[in-house]
């Protein structure tokens, strides 16, 4: 019975079937909190107050015709959505949810976390170049520059976490905040780069470069319509909860909390939707607030700011450690 | 075929196109995007490429200059998709229909010469609740409709 019970865990709770419903709530989530500081109303009419809008948009994308371009790389343009939403479903395995330890954990998966947000850019990069469009290409090229100002900044403050917990793995940092969050401390500053990081990581707006719609239509996007676009958008909302998951991990002791042992498989869970809604609510803040940078500030911001801060941030944390 | 039908009509996208207007239709259109009217209630999303797209919003005079254009961004949407005319002269050439005789040499008399169109919003340029009603009623008119689907039409001419 014990693999039946964890197909169950991968497949429905805390697994797939949780992420993916949770990534439609995120994104409405995040588009009525965009349209209220916007003074709009965002959503409405779509199931109640608009919560079903994103479903709708992946049923009605789902159902339209897909094209693929004739001069596109075929093989590539059409499997890089797939992969996409499969990398970011074996990333969301080692998320804890449930309690200090995700679905998988093992000794350095926080690197892994590292390289499957790498290796979501070089998607990117692929799903532009084999697009084999201008607009694409020129895309695809902006996501790699930012790939190389913000990888470097997101990785220090990771590692900034990790040494002041003094562990590498995800379960060991949230175990140890057990007491204390990590944000109450010399991190707060690596959180702060965390999110600036991961702002430019999901692509959203300060740092949209790669898909800016009043420059190059839709960035390395411009091509695919469709079933795989249903699935680009699909990928792009589990790397916010990834991404929002792991800032929750990392500084704010992930699902754990007061509650007792019985309540506890029932109040974690919940305890990871408030932190990650807190998390994408400071995303959805930076986001409506910032208009879009230009390449060579957004380079020079990276290389000039936030790569010294991070270090400094590095510096801090060791010699907090060391008193 | 009916929840496929519902996210149809929830989920809008549309895309503006501009085939030679005067300006007054884009500046209507632009301000029906702005907060005050906030089209994103109705699920609408303003999509800059065509391959995202499920409406397009047509407005101003089509001129011959610019007709292969807009057929060949008709034929880049994937279907199921709708077009909507705006303005006096996206719907039949407007005030150039009659300049001495007949529709002015540059202008066609009407977007529908080259792609079929779904939807015709009049006015000279029409206000944005104008712009918001008539996408509302191509919305409700697909409910009843089963929509056909098949190869592109071949533009007249
Ligand atoms: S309908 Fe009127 S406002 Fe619109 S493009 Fe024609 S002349 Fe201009």
């Amino acid at each position: 019975m014990d693999w039946a019970l964890g197909l169950v865990s991968l497949l429905v709770f805390p697994g797939f079937a949780l992420m993916i419903a949770l990534s439609f709530l995120y994104e409405w989530y995040d588009r009525k909190l965009y349209a209220g500081i916007q003074m709009r109303r965002g959503p409405l009419y779509t199931g109640p107050m608009g919560i079903l809008q994103p479903f709708a948009d992946f049923i009605k994308l789902m159902s339209k015709e897909d094209l693929t371009p004739r001069h596109a790389d075929r093989r590539v343009f059409n499997s890089v959505p797939v992969i996409m939403v499969a990398l970011m479903l074996t990333a969301l395995t080692m998320i804890p949810v449930t309690g200090a330890s995700g679905l998988l954990s093992f000794s350095g998966d926080i690197v892994f976390a590292i390289v499957a947000m790498t290796f979501f850019c070089v998607l990117v990069f692929l799903a532009g170049f084999s697009s084999m469009s201008r607009y694409s290409i020129i895309g695809a090229e902006r996501a790699v520059l930012q790939l190389l100002g913000f990888e470097i900044p997101l990785m220090l403050s990771m590692v900034g976490a990790c040494i002041f917990s003094g562990s590498v793995t995800i379960s060991g940092i949230v175990a140890q905040q057990s007491g204390l969050w990590n944000l109450i401390g010399p991190p707060l500053l690596g959180f702060a780069i965390f999110l600036i990081a991961a702002q430019a990581e999901l692509e959203r707006v300060p740092f949209d470069m790669p898909e800016a719609e009043q420059e190059i239509v839709a960035g390395w996007l411009t091509e695919y319509s469709g079933r795989k676009l249903a699935l680009i958008r699909l990928a792009r909302n589990l790397e916010l909860i990834f991404i929002a998951g792991l800032a929750a991990a990392l500084y704010l002791g992930g699902p754990l909390g007061p509650s007792t042992d019985a309540l506890a498989p029932v109040l974690f869970p919940l305890y990871f939707i408030a932190k990650t809604l807190f998390v994408i609510l400071l995303l959805a803040f930076m986001k409506s607030i910032f208009a879009r940078v230009r390449i060579d500030q957004m380079v020079s911001f990276a290389w000039r700011y936030l790569i010294p801060l991070s270090l400094v941030q590095i510096m801090i944390t060791l010699i907090w450690r060391a008193l | 075929m009916g929840l496929r039908n519902w996210a149809l009509r929830k989920s809008p996208w549309i895309l503006h196109f501009n085939t030679g207007s005067c300006n007054g239709c884009d500046i209507e259109l632009v301000a029906t995007l702005t907060p005050r009217y906030d089209i994103e209630r109705f699920g609408m999303y303003l999509r800059g490429s065509p391959r995202h797209a499920d409406i397009l919003l047509v407005t101003g005079p089509v001129t011959r200059q610019v007709r292969d254009r807009i057929v060949r961004i008709y034929n880049q949407m994937p279907f199921p998709k709708s077009v909507v005319a705006i303005g006096s002269c996206c719907m039949s050439g407007g005030v150039f229909s009659n300049c001495g005789k007949g529709p002015c040499y540059n202008v066609y008399a009407g977007l529908d010469q080259l792609i079929p169109v779904n939807a015709y919003i009049p006015g000279c340029p029409p206000k944005p609740e104008a712009i918001i009603d008539g996408v509302a009623k191509l919305l409700e008119s697909m409910k009843a409709t089963k929509r056909k689907e098949g190869t592109p039409d071949e533009p007249a001419q």
